[in-house]
């Protein structure tokens, strides 16, 4: 029976719980009648009889209490009980428990949405197979001050002939193109991406219809080939079955369909409608522009079973070979090799731990917030806790009913941030400027769901500590000798409470610090001026067709700025290769006529321009002229330099009328061009990346393939739109408007990124505040209620109001600068963490310091000033009655 | 029914329940009326502790239970011991024999 029947036993008891619970009632009954009997036949009357029954029975109560510990999984009921207990104490004080479970979802709530952007963007594989075997290989040239850059298509086909440990390797170019679909109804603009042939099969994914390239296809054949993306075979094709093997004109060159892509697939950009093949000319794989030209991302996929050390060695080996076989391009040239994943969450990283750590910060202020609330609750439910450890309920079963009904806020609390978090997400996808979180879709997924559950535990234990704590070293004896007035008057519970508000200062020191620093930065980025007016320019990028002569291309840049020039509203126009904020067309080494070769630090940026370019943009002319109409195809080269490179590289000398060239060490077919005007610095890349040097050519003596129109106008920009449109095709039918913004958006875009942060930390960090000041609030009022009576003798004895108030409110500041001392100087040494994130601001900007300083100085001397008037209000008389 | 009379240690009235089961099945209050009356009143059983005693001694396999009637015609659930509580019995009294001459030499040497 033994084993047997314990196990059944512990079965039984679980099993049927109530049902043991009558038989034991009905046992206890039983023992009680035959007492009673008893007691009676010793000559007691009846009543006593069953008095004195019971009394030795020490209450049935308690027997069937202890006898249920003895059962196994007791504690399972028991936990349900102290549920039910403690969601009749919430119903008992909504206000408190509402205050409590707003103040978690919105901590919980943040949290959500944060992590599930890290989740999406750092945690998340990236999905393709194998993927932790996809390697992005850079070159990296120190004399060029190269870092990461994009390869040489010839450096990259000797890596990959030369490494054993490398699968294939192949590449691709950065970000997206645009290219125009004709023969469809209107001309199309489709974004598209140009790869090699072999980018497919190295990512390891599959055609969902027809096949992806081959090899071979990298190198230039009779019929070019394409493969779309799922959604634009079904937006621009009408998902048309039969589409692969057809041919389809894309920027005039007829061109065939090979495949399209299953869906949701779109590497390397967003929203990718084709993908192009790169089309190397093979007579070109020994010419040293081959090799001198970068522009091809690589990614190599290595062997299974292979480190990344050895294929790191392998691949040092075949560099170095390069740089021997090759000196012209390669002497300096490096190569750096890191997983692709790092590669793309690459400075990403930084601002989502910024924001990771924000809302863990708003998270802990909350607990420290709830569990002060709690604290304060216990107080006054002291007087209870004693009573029911005196008549015997046991201390730890009263600490496990305080941590159970704090997990029972946490988990409500919970619930409600997962719901405010789901909101979150969905504002981030909104709000995330493009490129920052590489995803452009991510939800609550399950390892958000879990994080969810492992934080709402974990703040349920750690605000639900403090009372919880606190109450096991409570001796009921001393509460109960308190008699009435026993609400908490325990310093130690006020000194725990004062130790959580200055916790919450602090935290809220170090979010306020860090919001204000990116705001001081963002500020600053708004303020930088960016060498050129935006306001109301259009600017409109074209393609002209690929199979055009230098000529006609030239006629229809003349057209085409006289037209738009002439429409109503239009002040100027003029064309660019490259507008501000979006990069040069490309950047080359540069010598001037007769110095040694190698005298720079970097290389230069070029950009080419019509007549009216800088007149349009406002940039001023500093020396010399700008083009005229006779810098014109046959006419001797001339170019304008930029202020940055005048001040550098022609530093002492008038640049005026000095040869340079773009060579790094001319020869007899160097082209020399004369110099002949200096213009102002313009920031191309970003608001907040320096002017880089630069060089502009004439649109008229190296005509613009794919032109940007930029037109100024005081009216109405969507009307101009139009009339453009209404100009292009007139002139050339075949060609599509491939993107219209405006020179303002694209400085905003140009400071999206650190407005999006500013934003979220500033929201944070109000949050925290906020929470921080109620929390001081909270202790001070409970403070002042205390003192009451202490005011009251006070204000009896002739103390002035103020003076009473001043103790109050001092009692505030007391917290509050301990706060910020703390918090300030944890400040001093996490911020320097972010000095990447800022522009133009040191991590320890005294400014923004002080600012943060006082703020919280201010906001909770607010604070305290209301128990404070309370408390100066004491009267006397009934204070004193209280007692 | 003594006021001086003494509680039953907690982990000796184990040992009191067995070997008062040992005579003849019983329900709760004849065990401890048993212990009581056995011991001449120096006795008392907490009766508090009655019940999660024999609940324990039913995990334990040592006590087996179930409901009968009384000779008054009551139900009542009436405690036997199963073969090996009869085994724990002879291991608990040896082992309490053990405690008690271990306590009388200190008590006589000190």
């Amino acid at each position: 029976m033994s084993l047997i029947g314990a196990i059944r036993a512990r079965v039984r008891a679980m099993l049927f719980g109530r049902a043991l619970d009558r038989d034991l009632g009905e046992e206890i009954q039983f023992h009680i009648d035959l007492e009673t009997e008893k007691n009676v036949r010793l000559g007691m009357r009846p009543d006593e009889a069953r008095r004195r029954a019971l009394a030795m029975f020490g209450g049935a109560a308690r027997t069937r209490e202890d006898h249920r510990d003895v059962r196994p999984m007791h504690w399972l009921a028991d936990a349900a009980s102290d549920a039910r207990f403690a969601l009749r104490g919430i119903r008992r004080a909504p206000a408190l428990a509402g205050a409590a479970i707003v103040t978690l979802a919105l901590g919980i709530g943040a949290n959500v949405a944060i992590f599930s952007a890290v989740n999406a963007v750092v945690l998340q594989p990236l999905p393709f197979p194998a993927q932790d075997r996809l390697m992005v290989i850079t070159e990296e040239n120190p004399e060029k001050k190269w870092h990461h850059q994009v390869a040489a298509p010839a450096n990259m086909l000797d890596w990959r002939a030369g490494v054993s440990d490398f699968a294939d390797v192949m590449g691709y170019v950065d970000g997206a193109g645009q290219a125009t679909l004709t023969g469809f109804g209107d001309p199309q603009p489709l974004t598209s991406s140009w790869v090699t042939g072999n980018f497919f099969s190295t990512l390891g994914i599959k055609a969902a219809i027809g096949r992806t390239f081959t090899d071979a296809e990298s190198w230039r054949s009779a019929v070019p080939v394409v493969i779309l993306s799922d959604a634009a075979w079904r937006s621009r094709f009408g998902a048309d079955p039969a589409l692969v093997g057809k041919t389809i004109t894309l920027g005039g060159t007829p061109t065939q369909v090979v495949g399209v892509m299953p869906s949701g697939f779109s590497y390397p950009a967003e929203n990718i409608d084709i993908w192009l093949s790169v089309e190397w000319n093979p007579a070109n794989r020994a010419s040293e522009g081959f090799r001198r030209a970068h522009w091809l991302r690589a990614v190599a996929r290595l062997k299974p079973g292979v480190t990344i050390d050895h294929a790191r060695a392998q691949l040092g080996a075949v560099v170095d070979r390069l740089k021997r076989d090759y000196p012209a391009t390669n002497k300096f040239m490096g190569a750096e090799m890191l997983p692709l994943h790092d590669f793309l969450v690459g400075d990403t990283r930084l601002p989502l731990l910024v924001l990771l750590t924000s809302v863990a910060f708003l998270l802990l202020i909350a607990c420290a917030n709830v569990g002060n609330l709690l604290l304060v609750q216990a107080a006054t439910r002291e007087r209870e806790s004693a009573l029911r450890l005196a008549l015997g309920a046991g201390r730890a079963r009263l600490v496990r009913q305080a941590l159970v009904e704090s997990l029972v806020l946490s988990a409500i609390g919970g619930c409600c941030g997962l719901a405010l978090g789901w909101a979150g997400t969905r504002t981030l996808v909104r709000l995330q400027p493009a490129g920052l979180l590489r995803v452009h879709d991510f939800g609550v997924e399950p390892r958000v769901l879990l994080y969810v559950l492992g934080i709402t535990v974990a703040s349920g234990l750690l605000f639900g500590l403090a009372p919880a704590l606190w109450l096991r070293r409570r001796d009921p004896a001393t509460v109960l000798k308190d008699g009435g007035r026993g609400a908490g008057q325990g310093l130690r519970a006020r000194r725990w409470g004062e130790w959580l508000v200055i916790g919450e200062v602090a935290l809220a020191v170090l979010m306020t610090v860090g919001a204000g620093l990116l705001a001081r930065s963002f500020w600053q980025v708004r303020r930088v001026d960016p060498g050129f007016d935006a306001t109301g320019v259009l600017a409109v990028q074209l393609s002209v067709s690929r199979s055009s002569n230098e000529a006609s291309v030239a006629a229809f840049a003349a057209q085409l700025e006289s037209r738009v020039r002439a429409l109503p509203g239009v002040s100027g126009a003029a064309l660019v290769s490259n507008v501000p904020f979006t990069g040069t067309s490309y950047t080359s080494d540069f010598i001037a006529f007769g110095r040694p070769a190698g005298g720079y630090g970097t290389e230069v940026g070029h950009r080419t321009v019509s007549l009216d370019y800088f007149t349009l943009m406002k940039v001023p002319v500093i020396r010399g002229r700008t083009f005229t109409a006779d810098d014109r195809l046959g006419a001797p080269p001339v170019i304008l330099i930029n202020q940055a490179l005048a001040s550098s590289y022609f530093a002492g000398e008038d640049p005026i009328g000095q040869r340079i060239a773009f060579d790094k060490v001319p020869n007899k077919e160097t082209t020399w061009y004369t110099i002949v005007g200096v213009v102002g610095n313009e920031r191309v890349d970003a608001l907040d990346v320096a002017p880089r040097i630069e060089v502009f050519a004439s649109e008229l003596q190296e005509p613009l393939h794919s032109p940007t129109l930029l037109a100024r106008t005081s009216g109405n920009v969507a009307g101009l739109t139009s009339g453009i449109r209404a100009v292009v095709r007139e002139l050339n039918p075949s060609l599509a408007l491939l993107k219209v913004r405006t020179m303002e958006s694209l400085r905003d875009d140009s400071m999206a990124r650190i407005r999006f942060l500013t934003t979220l930390l500033v929201a944070f960090a109000a949050v925290g505040v906020t929470l921080a000041v109620v929390g001081v609030y909270g202790v001070l009022a409970h403070v002042a209620r205390n003192r009451t009576r202490e005011m009251g003798i006070r204000i009896a004895l002739g103390a002035e109001t103020s003076q009473v108030r001043w103790l109050v409110v001092r009692h505030g500041l007391r917290l509050t600068i301990v706060g910020l001392l703390i918090g300030g100087g944890a400040a001093l040494w996490g911020t320097r963490l972010m000095t990447k994130l800022l522009f133009n601001v040191q991590p320890n900007d005294p400014a923004t310091l002080t600012a943060v300083a006082l703020l919280l100085a201010t906001t909770s001397i607010i604070a305290a000033w209301l128990p404070a008037r309370r408390a100066s209000r004491a009267d006397p008389a009934s204070a004193l009655r209280a007692e | 029914m003594g006021h001086d009379a003494a509680d039953v240690l907690r982990g000796t009235l184990d040992l009191l329940i067995l070997k008062t089961l040992t005579l003849e099945p019983m329900h709760g209050w004849g065990i401890s009326a048993r212990i009581e009356q056995v011991s001449r009143g120096a006795l008392d059983v907490n009766q508090g502790s009655l019940y999660p005693a024999l609940q324990r001694l039913e995990q334990r396999g040592w006590v087996g239970s179930d409901w009968q009637t009384t000779e008054n015609n009551r139900r009542a659930k009436y405690y036997h011991l199963t073969a090996s509580g009869k085994r724990a019995v002879g291991a608990e009294t040896a082992s309490w024999r053990r405690y008690v001459e271990a306590v009388e030499l200190i008590l006589d040497i000190a």
